[in-house]
């Protein structure tokens, strides 16, 4: 089971608004972290995901597991926030 | 799925960027049983673009996120369904043809694919290697995170030039390589005139890139040459911006003909060689890349759909 999930995006990104999208039509909230508005945010995004690129989804579960999603990714992100 | 189940449409439009879009907007109105299939982002490449100044009917330009969203909300408006999956084959089975998605099956009387195109890679060592930690494709995605570094920009054409100006926000300096000449146009040269005055961009022609290098912690050098000089760039991150390759893969078992490019050939009806599968955009073959067009090419092959859905079939032309 999802615990919580948090997307890290900037201003401009479309793919993270594809997120948000996706998300918010399944009915799944979030915490959005926007790079632009929090660039001091930027090392932890970067540390999560391994690149530096937006949007990152971090979905964390109940047991604390956590899964981190680079992109819009449909097909890591539906089984992700499904479970 | 069995047979009955499998949902029924009069179109199915496969990508919902400009040309997509707009040929919903019009089959939608008339009642056309329209589903649009969107794999990646709603808008297309229009969506991750900065500003978009030469589309019709803004005069201060308009936002490529704006932009899509509007269209998307239009095509709404009129019914219009989007499905977020990806279509991975089409088959001809009479009436109907039958797509394969994400989604399960999906029968269409006739077939839009306007699936455009992405941005092409330059195939130099370390740009697989650095891919999004230090080598990108979208500036409005992964621009934030370069605020007061140096950037390579690789590309000669309007979008380098256009995201160019767009990373002279977060950047303190951009080398912009140019492999031969520059293509963009006047405007956007005549708009980065204002920066390389400023010493925030260096233009560099007839500059091939040859390596992009890095460390654990990402990009640091980008190598190239020019002429007979082997020149180094120390940069924080390179984007790049050297043409468009057609998303047509998924039809290369099809009776639709792909030129030796990969874009799709269609007659002036918008036909493919496939009857009943039409294109339009920037994966059609001889598409001018131009968001104006991709949606003025939408518009024509729903008028065409439109007659073949009527009964009245269009003839294959001998271009197709």
């Amino acid at each position: 089971m999802t615990k919580n999930v948090t997307i890290f995006t900037t201003n401009t990104c479309a793919y993270c608004q594809m997120v948000k999208k996706y998300l918010g039509a399944k009915g799944v909230g979030y915490e959005e972290v926007n790079l632009d508005e929090h660039p001091d945010r930027q090392a932890e995004a970067m540390r999560l995901s391994g690149t530096m690129t937006v949007p990152v989804t971090v979905v964390t579960k109940q047991d604390e597991t956590q899964e981190v999603i680079i992109g819009y990714n449909l097909a890591r992100l539906a089984p992700a926030v499904a479970a | 799925m069995n047979q009955t189940e499998v949902p029924k449409y009069d179109l199915v439009v496969v990508g919902a960027g400009p040309a997509g879009l707009t040929a919903a907007i019009y089959t939608t109105r008339e009642d056309i049983k329209t589903l649009v299939f969107e794999r990646g982002v709603v808008g297309g490449l229009a969506a991750v673009t900065d500003k978009i100044d030469n589309y019709p009917g803004f005069p201060d330009g308009v936002a490529g996120l704006k932009l899509a969203d509007d269209l998307r909300l239009q095509a709404e408006r009129f019914g219009t369904e989007i499905e977020l999956g990806e279509v991975t084959a089409i088959a001809d089975e009479g009436t109907y043809k039958r797509l394969s998605t994400t989604s399960g099956d999906i029968l269409s009387k006739a077939v839009l694919v306007a699936t455009g195109s992405d941005y092409k890679k330059i195939g130099v060592p370390g740009e697989q290697e650095y891919y999004a930690r230090g080598v990108h494709y979208c500036a409005t995605c992964d621009g934030a995170f370069y605020r007061d570094k140096r950037l390579v920009v690789i590309g000669g054409g309007n979008s380098a030039f256009q995201e160019t100006i767009f990373l002279t926000r977060y950047a303190s300096h951009i080398d912009l390589l140019v492999r031969s000449t520059i293509k963009a146009s006047d405007v956007l040269q005549k708009e980065m005139e204002t920066y390389i005055k400023a010493a925030k961009v260096t233009v560099h022609t007839n500059t091939a890139t040859e390596k992009i290098v890095g460390n654990a912690n990402g990009v640091t050098e980008v190598l190239a040459r020019q002429a007979d000089k082997s020149l180094s760039f120390k940069t924080d991150g390179v984007f790049v911006f050297v043409g468009l390759t057609p998303n047509s893969q998924f039809l290369k078992n099809t009776l639709v003909r792909l030129d030796s490019i990969g874009f799709i050939l269609t007659d002036d009806h918008m036909q493919t060689t496939m009857p009943g599968i039409f294109a339009a955009g920037d994966v059609r073959s001889g598409a001018t890349m131009q968001i104006a067009s991709a949606a003025g090419e939408g518009a024509t092959a729903a008028l065409k759909i439109r007659e073949y859905l009527e009964g009245r079939p269009l003839p294959i032309q001998d271009e197709a």
